[in-house]
């Protein structure tokens, strides 16, 4: 008989530019050009995990979790906060697909995007460690750090990927 | 940007005009009555667009409003996927209804789009005296937010709150549900309530 699930098992979920930090389950829902980031430190169980909807915040400062450049420092500087060591955190992330083949192609955002955060992350020596970007695939990202820092990615033919 | 109820009043009216015919050419179509709801007007923190459009899977037929305003915002004929096999079923003469969706669909989906859009936006142009012509459609089937997101990632004007007047279409007998949404960026929706606002001012 399977467990019933319980109350802390429930992904809190990150909207379009919002983030979070801590050890409890979180989820975006149907990722298109935005990309979802997480981080994890595996020493203390802490992840992050942000919903990134452009690549440049061009000097915006009130929504963080919604730009490449602003999201990525936050982060970090929250996830060191409660005693994560910057070497150990490692990063993974999903989206940056383009859903419409015949216009925004020339915007190509979602490869923009994926672009600005690995780059980004290679200035904070954050290692990528796996990815599932790009194509016209929309995409729903469940993340779970007690469970190792395990990340999900489900599309909507139903077909769910570890990575 | 805040609408008055006067404003609000008046923009529902004018979705009410651009989905009725919109709603007419598909019964037409389809040989059968078309139900519509009342338009509801949505104005949503791109944070919690979850909440209204969420993972499951659709049809999205999109177009740019282009014309007097180059990049005016969005139209889009959203259809359930489940609802697109029944309606393009209807069309070809198809019953299975648990078949992947082909190139026939999706060009059936993208014409069917083109002429509900088309009678929309001619039906508030004569009204308004205002242009909005559709971009050449594109489509995408897959998670109806994924689709949404990207577009809010690509207006014009950065946005964090997008406005939605969406009207939904029902059709009984082939069980359809659909919904046409108005995604105007702000210039746009500025020029029609002040085009409105003129209209119903007394003289």
């Amino acid at each position: 008989m399977s467990e019933p699930p319980q109350k802390n098992d429930i992904p809190v979920m990150i909207g379009i530019g919002e983030y979070k930090v801590g050890p409890e389950p979180m989820m975006s829902i149907g990722l298109g050009s935005c990309i979802g980031l997480t981080l994890y430190d595996d020493d203390h169980h802490i992840g992050a995990m942000v919903h990134i909807m452009l690549p440049d915040s061009s000097g915006r400062t009130d929504r963080p979790g919604k730009y490449a450049d602003t999201a990525v420092p936050l982060l970090l500087q929250e996830m060191t906060a409660l005693g994560c060591k910057k070497q150990k955190i490692i990063a993974k992330m999903a989206g940056g697909a383009c859903m419409f083949i015949y216009f925004g192609n020339n915007l190509n955002i979602g490869e923009r995007n994926s672009e600005r955060i690995k780059s980004i992350l290679e200035e904070n020596h954050i290692c990528l460690v796996a990815e599932d970007i790009g194509g016209n695939v929309g995409r729903t990202v469940i993340f779970k750090p007690r469970e190792g820092g395990k990340v999900t990615v489900r599309r909507a033919d139903g077909v769910s990927i570890e990575i | 940007m805040k609408l008055s109820a006067v404003q609000t009043d008046a923009v529902q009216e004018l979705g009410n005009i651009g989905a009725a015919h919109a709603a007419t050419t598909l019964s037409q179509m389809l040989m059968s009555p078309v139900e519509m709801s009342v338009p509801q007007i949505k104005v949503i923190d791109i944070s919690q667009l979850g909440q209204y459009i969420g993972e499951e899977s659709a049809a999205l037929v999109v177009f740019e409003l282009q014309g007097e305003i180059p990049h005016g915002g969005y139209i889009i004929f959203y259809i359930t996927r489940a609802s697109a096999v029944r309606l393009t079923n209807t069309m070809l003469g198809l019953t299975d209804e648990n078949r992947p969706l082909n190139e026939m669909d999706e060009s059936a989906l993208l014409e069917i789009g083109n002429i509900m859009v088309s009678a929309f936006l001619d039906a508030t142009a004569e009204l308004l005296g205002f242009i909005m012509l559709p971009s050449p459609p594109a489509l995408t089937i897959d998670m109806a937010h994924a689709a949404m997101e990207s577009l809010i990632a690509q207006m014009a004007e950065e946005v964090d709150e997008v406005i939605l007047f969406s009207t939904e279409l029902v059709c009984e007998e082939h069980k359809l549900d659909s919904d046409i949404i108005l995604m105007p960026e702000y210039t746009t929706l500025t020029k029609i309530v002040g085009l409105l606002e003129n209209m119903i001012k007394p003289r």
